[in-house]
């Protein structure tokens, strides 16, 4: 068989199946209406925040080891009740090993870690004073974060304040924090409201700026310009335009200021300028302890340990949420 | 075409001077523009980038502040103030306006003296009258600011910038409506947001969606559909389609249309090339470093360019022969080619046919010739 008749032959076939073809397909119109569709799985901002976030297994440690710490922060002072001088009286106690503490008073979880130079139970000083970094943290970075997130949105909208506000900043920001601290705790004292106010007074003012930057690059978005064709009220556009955009930043801001709060307040109460030394902290206890602590290390470590972890876990914690609640992190 | 006597001007640029800057920093993006929009007519800006096209959009829409001249829509000053020289004459007719007010109806209100409504009738027409005063002046009333924000209505360039990332599509179109409070209760909201969706070619499933869920032509149809839903009265449509794909620009040129003729819109179609414009416009202003050079019907101005830069676009368009682009020649424009004498002072003229052309009085002349044909 020559090869021209191998494809007549061919045809022939099509041509057969060709009449059987229309029983087994239909026509298809092409539908405009048809073609909009997305068939993709609906968006969510928070949804997808969650995501992100709990993809890395890291972070469920974390979380764990968050809740253990704020378990003893807040909830063990409570049965605790903290006392540093209940064994001033028995000279014996003074600064002793775990392992003398838990023979003298028998086995505790007071004791696990010895005693400090006036008898104090380590164990029970150390969420005493965290409970107190804590707070101040959090009260210091709620105050400083509102503030500075207000002030700077005014800041960022409007060219006459920025103007004003500038200058401020130039000036503040150029004086020294430490010394500022040291002179505002010596005139109003070191009690708790008296430091926040210290910590607090100008520490807004560095949130703020960074918000302002922050507000002028969204604000000049073609957006806010479309918004303001539509008549939207000025509240309205920094609720739905700016602040929304705003979220990684906060969240970002967060996560470097509730730890440096908590350093803040070691290491000021460690130089010596911190909170009076009635209310409990972990940077006092650090300084009780430095002078000796060769000698007895036990009560220097466990709250350079737990001041350590709990600014560690806060950070990493705030840097991984900063993470997942950026949008363009949310592709996978 | 109607004739143009007839015609309402829904928006007349006078003598407009756009600067930016202050000392010696000072640009003038746009100098001495004018011209007349009227009622559902298409009038498109074209020029090349840096030309102050968007600009004089922007001030339309109030966005770009006047340093000199004025823009008026319908009968109020929008943006800018009457030059002092005009304003008497101005007060003087508007005070004219409020005494004929008053004439017409002391007569009614003697008669029928406790008839409320009479009198509310009679102070309301004052007030609009003693606004109309007030925004000549510079200072707009709030209710009237509110009113044009809502008539002119703006279509962006960029459909990826110009729609909040972070909220849905359905607080995008209802924005406006929103602010205004276009609707009576949650059910018409909806419904109006739901029937502009399905107007631009969308499913009302989309509402729920994000704009990066959506394509470019998508993008921009959302766009136009939150600016028609205010029910607008006029449009500046900022390069609508120059950020689109070629193959969906003729499905916004289309919306545009059918937007135009169902309502009856006007608009003001900023573009960069002549190609688009031709299909969608009326009359074609050419501008060239914020002047104005050339205005006419669209028509008028592609049988007969006069201005040289007119002449260099017009050579820009792209043949879709590539033996003929190949072949074809291009012309460039330097407004230095002029040579205009310190004397000389160059004007847009009225050459007939409804047609002005900017030069100085030999070129004029030249121009009419080439015109009649001779």
């Amino acid at each position: 068989m020559s090869v021209e008749n191998i494809k007549y032959q061919a045809i022939d076939m099509q041509k057969i199946n060709a009449a059987e073809d229309d029983d087994l397909f239909y026509f298809v119109d092409n539908n405009t209406l048809e073609s909009e569709k997305i068939t993709a799985p609906r968006y969510s901002y928070w949804r997808s925040v969650f995501r992100t976030f709990f993809k890395k297994k890291i972070n469920y440690f974390i979380l764990g080891f968050l809740a253990l710490i704020l378990l003893l922060t807040l909830i063990y002072p409570i049965f605790a009740h903290y006392n540093e001088f209940e064994n001033v009286a028995q000279g014996v106690t003074y600064n002793m090993s775990p392992s003398a503490a838990l023979d003298y008073f028998g086995f505790s979880f007071k004791y696990i870690l010895g005693t400090g130079k006036n008898g104090n139970a380590i164990f029970d000083g150390i969420w005493a004073g965290a409970l107190t970094s804590l707070s101040l943290a959090i009260v210091c970075a709620a105050i400083n974060m509102i503030l500075g997130i207000v002030i700077g949105a005014i800041w960022g909208y409007n060219s006459k304040i920025d103007t004003v506000l500038t200058v401020i900043y130039n000036i503040i920001a150029n004086v020294p924090w430490i010394l500022l601290i040291s002179v505002l705790v010596y005139i109003i004292g070191g009690g708790f409201i008296q430091f926040v106010f210290a910590l607090t007074v100008t520490g807004w003012l560095g949130i703020a700026f960074f918000f302002r930057t922050q507000v002028m690059i969204i604000r000049d978005r073609e957006y806010n310009m479309a918004s303001r064709c539509l008549g939207t009220p000025m509240i309205k556009v920094v609720q739905h335009n700016v602040l929304p955009f705003m979220t990684s930043v906060i969240v970002t801001i967060l996560a470097t200021e509730l730890p440096s709060y908590i350093s803040a307040e070691v290491f000021l109460s460690y130089i010596g300028i911190g909170l009076s030394s009635e209310i409990p902290s972990l940077g006092r206890m650090i300084q009780n302890a430095q002078d000796a602590f060769i000698q007895f290390p036990w009560a220097f470590w466990g709250p350079v340990a737990v001041s350590a972890a709990i600014t560690i876990i806060l950070y990493v914690l705030g840097q991984n949420l900063a993470d997942a609640s950026d949008p363009r992190t949310h592709m996978q | 075409m109607e004739k143009k006597e007839n015609r309402e001007v829904i928006l007349s640029l006078n003598h407009i001077d756009i600067t930016f800057g202050k000392g010696r920093k000072l640009f003038k993006a746009v100098s001495d523009v004018s011209f007349d929009i009227y009622k559902g007519e298409t009038v498109s800006l074209v020029g090349e980038s840096g030309s102050g096209k968007t600009t004089i959009g922007r001030a339309v829409v109030r966005i770009n502040p006047l340093s000199a001249g004025y823009i008026k829509f319908k009968d109020d000053i929008i943006n800018g103030k009457l030059p002092p020289e005009e304003f008497e004459a101005y007060k003087a007719k508007i005070d004219e306006k409020i005494k004929a007010v008053n004439e017409e109806y002391e007569p009614k209100i003697a008669a029928d003296p406790n008839n409320k409504e009479l009198i509310k009738e009679k102070n309301n027409q004052i007030k609009l009258l003693e606004e109309t005063l007030s925004c000549a002046k510079g200072k707009i009333p709030y209710q009237k600011r509110r009113e044009y924000i809502r008539k002119i209505q703006m279509v962006f360039q960029d459909p990826t910038a110009s729609l909040n990332e972070r909220t849905t599509i359905d607080y995008i179109v209802s924005e406006g409506l929103n602010a205004f409070h276009l609707y009576k209760d949650e059910r018409e909201r909806v419904e109006k947001v739901e029937k502009i969706i399905q107007d631009v070619g969308l499913l009302p499933e989309h509402l729920t969606r994000y704009p990066h869920e959506f394509s470019g032509g998508q993008r921009q149809r959302i766009g136009l559909a939150r600016s028609i839903v205010m029910e607008p009265e006029f449009i500046v449509a900022d390069e609508p389609i120059s950020a689109l794909d070629v193959s969906i620009r003729a499905q916004v040129l289309n919306l545009l249309k059918k937007f135009q003729n169902e309502r009856g819109l006007t608009y003001l179609f900023i573009a960069h090339d002549l190609s688009i414009v031709r299909f969608i416009s009326d009359r074609i202003v050419v501008i060239h470093l914020g002047k104005i050079v050339e205005i006419a019907e669209t028509e008028e101005l592609f049988n007969y360019p006069l201005h040289p830069y007119t002449k260099s676009l017009m050579s820009a368009i792209p043949i879709p022969d590539p033996i003929l682009e190949k072949s074809k020649t291009l012309i460039t424009y330097d407004a230095k080619d002029h040579k205009y004498g310190p004397e000389e002072n160059p004007q847009l003229v009225d050459i007939g046919h409804g047609h002005f052309v900017y030069g100085n009085e030999a070129e004029i002349a030249n121009y009419k010739k080439i015109r009649e044909g001779k």
